[in-house]
This record gives C-alpha cells, sequence and structure tokens, in this order.
C-alpha cells in the first residue's frame, strides 16, 4: 500500500497532504492554460477555439439556468459553475493518466480521489448557497425559509443540509477514489500476478477501465455542478 | 493486501482545505479576467447585434411591404385613371360625333330649303317674264292687227266686252 505524502506542522498538529496541493494547483494551471488558449482572439465572428469556449460556458450556463430561477443569482453563478465545472472535471481525470509515484510514495493522483477536496468544494458550494439566500431574503427570512412550506419540517430541512454537504462531497469522492482504487488493482496486484500472461491480459482491462473512468469523471464532474446549483437555487427560491 | 479506513487513513486537514479555496478563487478570478470576461461580453454583444439584426430586418420587411401596397395602390389608381380617361373620351367623341352629323343635317335641310326656295323664286321670275313678254307681244300683235282690220262693230264689240271684264 502507498502512503501519502503527509507532513505534520511542527507544534501546531495540523495536517498537510502535498499530493492534494500538487495536484489540484497542477490542474488549476492546466484548466487556466486552456481557458487562456482558447480565448486569445475573442471575434464577433467566432473562430474555432473561441466557438470550443462558448460551447463550454453555453453548457455550464445550462446547468445554471435549469436549476436556478433567479436570474441576478444566474448571472453571478454562471462563471463559478463554469471554472468549477472545468476544475473539477480536470482533477477527476488527473489520476487516470498520471499517477506519479517515488519510492513509496504517491506524488500525484487524482485529488478529487480524496474526501478532504471533495468536501472543500462541498463546502464552498454549501457555504455560497447560504450566503446567495441571506442576500436575497435577510438573515431573518432566510431562517424563516428552514420552516417552509410547514413548520414541522424544521428538523429535516435542518437535518438535510448535513446531507446534502456529505452527499455531494461522498458521491465525487466515492466515485473517483473507486475508479482509481481498480485502475491501481489491474495494473499492480493482477498485471504481475502470473507473470506476462496477466500482464498481456491486464493491458486491454486498464485500457477499458480507464475509458470507463473518464466517462465517470466527466459524468461526476457535471453531477456535481448540477446538484451545487440545485442546492443554490433551493436556497434562493421561496417555497 | 490490506485497505486503511478512509477517514482513519486520511486525517482532516485544515491547510488543504484553504489551499484549495484559495487556488480555486485565483482560478476564478484569473479565468474571469483573461478568458471568460471578454467571450461572455462578445457572446451578449452578438445577442444584441442579432437582436437589431432582426429588428432591423422585420423593420426592413414592413417598410418594404408598404412601399408594394403603395406601389400597387398607385397602379390600381393609374388603371381606373386610364379607363377613365377612356371612357371620357369615347363618350366625347361619340357627342361630337352626333353633333357634326346633327350639324351637317340641320345644314343639309337648309341648303335644301334655300334651293327650293332659289328655285320656286327662279320659276315664279321666269313665268313672270314669260307672262309679261306675252302680255306685250300680244299687245304688238293685237295692235297690228286692230290697225289692220277693226271695224266699227268689232270695236264697240271689244269696248263691251272690256266693259264686262271691268264687271266681273
Amino acid at each position: 500500500m502507498e502512503k501519502s505524502l503527509v507532513f505534520n506542522i511542527n507544534g501546531t498538529g495540523l495536517n498537510v497532504d502535498l499530493v492534494g496541493i500538487i495536484g489540484s494547483t497542477l490542474m488549476a494551471i492546466v484548466v487556466f492554460a486552456i481557458c487562456y488558449a482558447l480565448s486569445r482572439k475573442v471575434e464577433m465572428k467566432p473562430n474555432k477555439k473561441q466557438n470550443v469556449l462558448e460551447y463550454l460556458i453555453d453548457f455550464t450556463d445550462g446547468i445554471v439556468k435549469d436549476n436556478v430561477e433567479d436570474p441576478a443569482a444566474q448571472k453571478h453563478l454562471s462563471l463559478y459553475a463554469f471554472v468549477l465545472f472545468l476544475f473539477i472535471f480536470c482533477m477527476n481525470q488527473l489520476g487516470l493518466f498520471l499517477e506519479v509515484k517515488v519510492g513509496d510514495y504517491m506524488v500525484i493522483k487524482s485529488p478529487t480521489a480524496d474526501p478532504v477536496t471533495t468536501m472543500s468544494f462541498a463546502m464552498m458550494t454549501l457555504l455560497l448557497a447560504f450566503t446567495l439566500g441571506i442576500q436575497k431574503f435577510g438573515t431573518k427570512g432566510y431562517l424563516q425559509n428552514y420552516a417552509r412550506p410547514v413548520g414541522f419540517l424544521l428538523p429535516i430541512n435542518i437535518i438535510e443540509e448535513f446531507t446534502n454537504f456529505l452527499t455531494l462531497s461522498l458521491r465525487l469522492y466515492g466515485n473517483i477514489f473507486a475508479g482509481e482504487v481498480l485502475l491501481t488493482l489491474i495494473g499492480n496486484q493482477l498485471g504481475p500476478s502470473m507473470g506476462i500472461v496477466t500482464r498481456i491480459l491486464a493491458a486491454p482491462l486498464a485500457m477499458i477501465w480507464q475509458g470507463f473512468s473518464v466517462f465517470i469523471g466527466s459524468i461526476q464532474a457535471y453531477v456535481f455542478v448540477t446538484l451545487s446549483m440545485v442546492y443554490i437555487g433551493n436556497k434562493v427560491t421561496q417555497e | 493486501m490490506e485497505f486503511q479506513p478512509v477517514f482513519a487513513g486520511a486525517e482532516i486537514s485544515i491547510i488543504n482545505t484553504l489551499w484549495y479555496l484559495i487556488v480555486f478563487s485565483i482560478l476564478l478570478l484569473a479565468v474571469k479576467h483573461y478568458a471568460w470576461g471578454p467571450v461572455k461580453d462578445m457572446m451578449e454583444k452578438r445577442r444584441q447585434k442579432v437582436i437589431d439584426d432582426l429588428d432591423q430586418a422585420a423593420s426592413d420587411r414592413k417598410k418594404a411591404e408598404i412601399l408594394a401596397n403603395e406601389r400597387e395602390a398607385a397602379l390600381k389608381n393609374s388603371r381606373q385613371e386610364a379607363t377613365q380617361i377612356l371612357s371620357v373620351a369615347k363618350s366625347n367623341a361619340q357627342k361630337t360625333g352626333k353633333q357634326i352629323v346633327s350639324e351637317a343635317k340641320a345644314e343639309a335641310s337648309a341648303i335644301r330649303e334655300r334651293a327650293k326656295a332659289d328655285a320656286a323664286q327662279a320659276k315664279s321670275d321666269a313665268l313672270n317674264e314669260a307672262r309679261n313678254e306675252v302680255a306685250d307681244l300680244s299687245v304688238t300683235i293685237a295692235e297690228k292687227v286692230i290697225a289692220k282690220n277693226l271695224s266699227a262693230a268689232d270695236q264697240k264689240d271689244l269696248v263691251d266686252q272690256f266693259i264686262k271684264g271691268l264687271n266681273d
């Protein structure tokens, strides 16, 4: 079993997981590079690159518009959904083609195969939802929304906040983590188990599973953004 | 092969969370400034342009329709005018023709009348002249005859006859 690169900051008891930091930073740079490269010549009559970027923006705008009815919130969320989708998508794919191991230490893998990462993003989404909700209805109105549409739903609505957080983060984490575990198993355990024969057999299997994982990673990025927008949409509309 | 339990293996690390949030916000700002902003602006501009173009096209079409209607109306008008002019000209021509014919008829009848009158006049003149001449001739003849062999009896007879004629 590989070890992860976790450092303990002396005297504080705080842990720093370098794998997540390296992976997320790398993918942030990649996302920025893609967007930067695609938007070099912005024209009224779009060129091919601009078309790709506009298609992506339209796609995420579609997610936002389908789930958030408030037009003011839609405007704010358009950028958020766009960047979140690309960022999570790239982080999901990172571990599929790049797993760098130095000695026993895993240096690069999908940051989203770590619950801390997914929980961070889920928390960010929910905080954004709270903020937008309070902005729209005021603190009092926002808190009153927990007792809507009927009063006895109050405890359920409050519990829902926690379950939203957990389902949003753990769904993404579980999918990506499982994909990577299976990929590692195929490559490290199944491959060398019976010599050359299983190595040859493991190659197409790994390929198939990688393809499937690309699919899963895309779907999960879409699902994450969609559910984020659903939660935010719930907060900014009154039932 | 052993797996560590998920939550025991990965200790919750607040530094990582902060790092993700910072990276994400920096990414958000950078993408907004370099890619999303300009492209979104351009999309909005294009949307506006399409709306303007559509409006322009609609108003142009309306204008063209109005123009076509006007032209059609003018055409219809001119056709009507032409028919009117034609009919007026026809009736005028008929009227003039009738007038000319009636005038000609009147003139012809006047000429005929005059000719008749002239003829009658000439006839009566000729008759009168002839009568005068005959009278003169007869008188001359009578003078000659009388001068030759008028007896007293005859003269008396003549006088009587004359007187008788006076009485009638």
